[in-house]
């Protein structure tokens, strides 16, 4: 009698079972029916830019970047009263991409007078579960061109024009580690006609260092450390720091850092930062970088 | 006989010899999602979905990935991957139910229920869906259309971004099945 009953139980265990593994082997059966395509990483970095530099992301095909960059700071024993922060820098930024990969920008600092322009290239990009393509690579140049009659360097000496250009190749790379967590390093060259009064170097090398970590769906922490390995010789220069919060509304992207740099392009943030990263006037500086991406062109779905 | 029917059920339950022959598949299923607020419509294609239809156990089984929904603008599908579904972690979205009532003798359109579970966001909840099932040249097309609750999943929205995005999202679907090979 119980033995019956024990069958009868193990009869309908049996028939639960075998209709769930029945239910569960068409699903595992679709899994095995997917192709087998490279799915590429996206998002290591939500911004193009990670708080100073450049990050490996460019935006897709027809997407208009639209960006202000401000920094605050003191002037030490100031006796004016502005409002705010005794001076603001502004760069106007327009970035459009001409493709997935290819991204062409230019800039206007209002504070050190400098027109800025660089093209952005995608090289490698980094796949989902790959050991081989396990790093994405961008290519960067960029130009730059200063107006002011006085800037430090060239206060004795008439302005050639060689002089008033700077350029500056970066190749960005970088390995989102997990979901939250992205490292890039991005070595720098830069070049710039050196006054001939002083012996500054004409070529400078420099590595770049920087880092997100997501602390919410739409927020993150960034860091970025520019470290120079033949500084000005004319004035003293300290490498770039920052640190802050990237955060993003859907079309607009907000970044909130403090940093030691002052300027806005790579030229003259990674070699001519003057002052270093702490609290005191002058040194003290606080970015707010605002971007708008306008998406001109639509997919048809 | 009672003693054996265990084992029978066991031997069944492991051997799924004939199976081939009342299955159809589905490669390109479409599945495209709305939503629909004053601020913003948002609108996504998913045309790589894979659906299995077993008209013996009256069983259907879909899956997808989340990746492959393309969006009108770029930076959508970069936001709803990375910030809403987070493909990362669950990176496709599966269905498993039961037909209520398939007929399929007959060659006429019917409307039918489908119960089951949906898996998305990892987070699985019944759900009844009406269906529309077409017999074609023996080719089975179910299409219809269901609505979800964003919430149902546990997909964050920020209450800053609340009125771009739609608290329902209505999802269409359409699967053309063909005889299943190996």
């Amino acid at each position: 009698m119980n033995n019956k009953i024990i069958y009868q139980l193990l009869t309908i265990a049996f028939m639960v079972l075998s209709s769930s593994i029945n239910a569960q082997s068409l699903l595992d059966k679709l899994d095995k029916e997917f192709p087998e395509k490279p799915i590429y990483v996206i998002a290591a970095f939500k911004t193009t830019r990670i708080g100073l530099g450049h990050s490996i992301e460019t935006r897709k095909k027809g997407a208009l970047e639209i960006s202000l960059y401000n920094r605050y700071w003191n002037i030490p024993n100031f006796e004016g009263q502005r409002f705010l922060a005794d001076v603001v820098s502004t760069r106007y930024g327009l970035d459009y991409s001409f493709s997935d990969n290819f991204t062409f920008g230019l800039g206007y600092t209002n504070h050190d007078k400098i027109t800025d322009g660089f093209v952005k290239h995608k090289l490698l990009k980094q796949r989902k579960n790959s050991k081989k393509r396990f790093i994405s690579i961008t290519l960067v140049q960029g130009f730059s061109h200063r107006n002011s009659e006085n800037t430090n360097e060239d206060i004795y000496e008439p302005i050639t024009s060689s002089n008033k250009y700077a350029f500056t190749s970066q190749v960005l790379i970088a390995r989102k580690i997990n979901s939250e967590l992205s490292l890039q390093i991005s070595p720098t060259f830069i070049h710039k006609e050196a006054s001939s009064l002083n012996s500054d170097p004409n070529n400078q090398f420099a590595i770049g260092f920087g880092g997100r970590h997501k602390i919410g769906s739409h927020a993150s922490i960034v860091s970025e450390y520019f470290y120079v390995a033949n500084p000005l010789k004319s004035v003293q220069t300290y490498n770039a720091f920052m640190v802050g919060v990237n955060w993003e509304l859907s079309h607009l992207l907000l970044q909130f850092q403090v940093t030691n740099a002052r300027n806005f392009v790579e030229d003259t943030f990674i070699s001519q930062t003057k002052n270093n990263f702490n609290a005191k006037d002058g040194n003290f500086h606080f970015g707010f970088n605002a971007t708008f991406v306008l998406q001109t062109k639509k997919k048809k779905l | 006989m009672n003693k054996l029917l265990p084992l029978f059920f066991l031997l069944f339950s492991f051997v799924d010899f004939d199976n081939n022959q009342h299955q159809f598949i589905a490669r390109q299923g479409q599945v495209s999602f709305f939503s629909y607020t004053s601020l913003e419509n948002i609108e996504a294609k998913n045309n790589q979905v894979l659906s299995i239809l077993d008209i013996e156990k009256h069983e259907i089984a879909i899956s997808m990935l989340m990746r492959a929904f393309v969006f009108k603008k770029d930076l959508m599908y970069e936001h709803f991957n990375e910030s809403y579904i987070e493909s990362d972690m669950y990176p496709k979205a599966n269905f498993i139910g039961n037909i209520i009532d398939f007929d399929t003798s007959t060659k006429e359109v019917q409307t039918k229920i489908i119960r089951g579970k949906l898996t998305i966001h990892g987070i699985t909840k019944e759900i009844d869906i009406k269906t529309t099932i077409k017999i074609i040249d023996k080719n089975y097309i179910v299409s219809g259309d269901f609505e979800v609750l964003v919430k149902d999943f546990e997909i964050k929205i920020p209450p800053i971004l609340s009125s771009n995005i739609a608290k329902t999202i209505s999802i269409k679907f359409r699967f053309q099945y063909k005889p299943y090979e190996q």
